[in-house]
């Protein structure tokens, strides 16, 4: 690998860790949002809440598969 | 307002290390970053004029004259200052626009060059005798820089690729599957609208909040163990000078350190604008 493109690398894997971490905390915060929502309008206590939850962490999770390790 | 007034609020309360008892008062968020308005206008939700808007100015007025200087006779043989400016220009196109938007970034290498130098002379104002305070260490300042290269980040990919490709290619990720869209879509929006544009501001903002904060703490807790006239004799007063100078010898070396992580601050976040700006040139990902 040449200098150049080492450093290339190192740039766009610093913007890949901010996209990873966007995300992360996305799908947890969109769907965890939504579980607790869910929650409150059922009147459930904490049972869509980590239902949300999973289901965030499963969508960013098959994002970053599909975005940065499958491409 | 700094680390000066942490210091000055220290040997107020006249404490010191192996002295009359009272402890330590290390110096607050509230102290630091809160400085008393000299205008106050009253407004729910507003500072005032503080001493941000004076060290932002100044910066203003440095960044400027920097440029002003160096290249008001600009020469084919450049001078010493008009290499710095030269050094400074060539070194971002080569090592941000070019990289991240090829030749085309050329167009916005002025943007980055005076972003760059206008958070750095903001940052460096943090370790400026008298001054003493980063400017990006309220987040004001970094979240409108942000936000200004989010709403640029938009306005070129429009520009480039029309409004509905724009946030097709920022909305709906490609090569997934088509039922699994109503739950990926959401994160992708919120990802790139929200958070991205957030972790920008947080990142130049923290750095500098947590270093101004770590620097004021070596200061005020010098000053508290200096104690060399201690009532509990010549020896404790003696060891006293020792540790104060162990934290005079950290608050130098973090200082050094800190004007580092300014420069790699000021790097980073124009960094990650010209990569947002070649990400919406670039269209879908």
């Amino acid at each position: 690998m040449s200098r150049t493109s080492a450093k290339n690398d190192e740039r766009s894997s610093n913007a890949n860790a901010t996209a990873l971490i966007s995300y992360l905390l996305g799908g947890l915060a969109f769907w965890g949002a939504v579980g607790w929502a869910v929650d409150r309008a059922l009147g459930f206590s904490g049972l869509f809440l980590p239902i949300g939850l999973g289901v965030g962490l499963v969508g960013s999770i098959y994002l970053i598969y599909a975005q940065y390790v499958r491409s | 307002m700094g680390a000066d007034v942490s210091v000055v609020a220290a040997s107020e309360s006249g404490c010191h290390l192996f002295g009359d008892g009272c402890g330590f008062e290390a110096p607050t968020v509230g102290s630091l970053f809160f400085p008393t308005p000299w205008v106050d206008f009253g407004l729910a939700g507003t500072s005032g004029l503080t001493k941000y808007y004076l060290v932002a100015v100044v910066a203003l007025i440095v960044a400027a004259s920097f440029w002003y200087f160096t290249t008001r006779r600009a020469k084919v043989v450049p001078g010493r200052g008009q290499s710095v400016a030269e050094l400074l220009v060539g070194f971002l196109r080569d090592q941000v626009t070019r990289t991240t938007m090829g030749k085309e970034g050329d167009k916005y290498l002025p943007l980055m060059v005076t972003l760059f130098l206008f958070i750095f002379c903001m940052n460096v104002m943090g370790i400026i005798p008298g001054l003493q305070l980063p400017v990006t260490s309220n987040l004001a300042f970094p979240a409108v820089l942000a936000l200004f290269i989010f709403i640029l980040w938009n306005v070129v990919g429009i520009r480039r690729h029309g409004v509905g490709a724009h946030f097709k290619a920022r909305l709906v990720p490609g090569g997934v599957p088509g039922w699994i869209l109503p739950v990926v879509v959401p994160i992708e929006a919120l990802s790139n609208f929200v958070i991205r544009p957030a972790t920008h501001m947080i990142r130049l903002f923290a750095t500098m909040f947590a270093g101004h904060l770590l620097l004021a703490l070596f200061a005020a807790a010098g000053f508290y163990m200096f104690n060399p006239t201690s009532p509990m004799g010549p020896l404790f007063g003696a060891i006293s000078v020792g540790y104060s100078g162990i934290a005079l010898l950290g608050f130098l070396v973090f200082t050094a350190f800190e004007l580092f992580i300014m420069a790699v601050q000021a790097y980073v976040f124009v960094l990650l604008s010209s990569i947002y700006l070649g990400e919406a040139m670039e269209g879908a990902h």
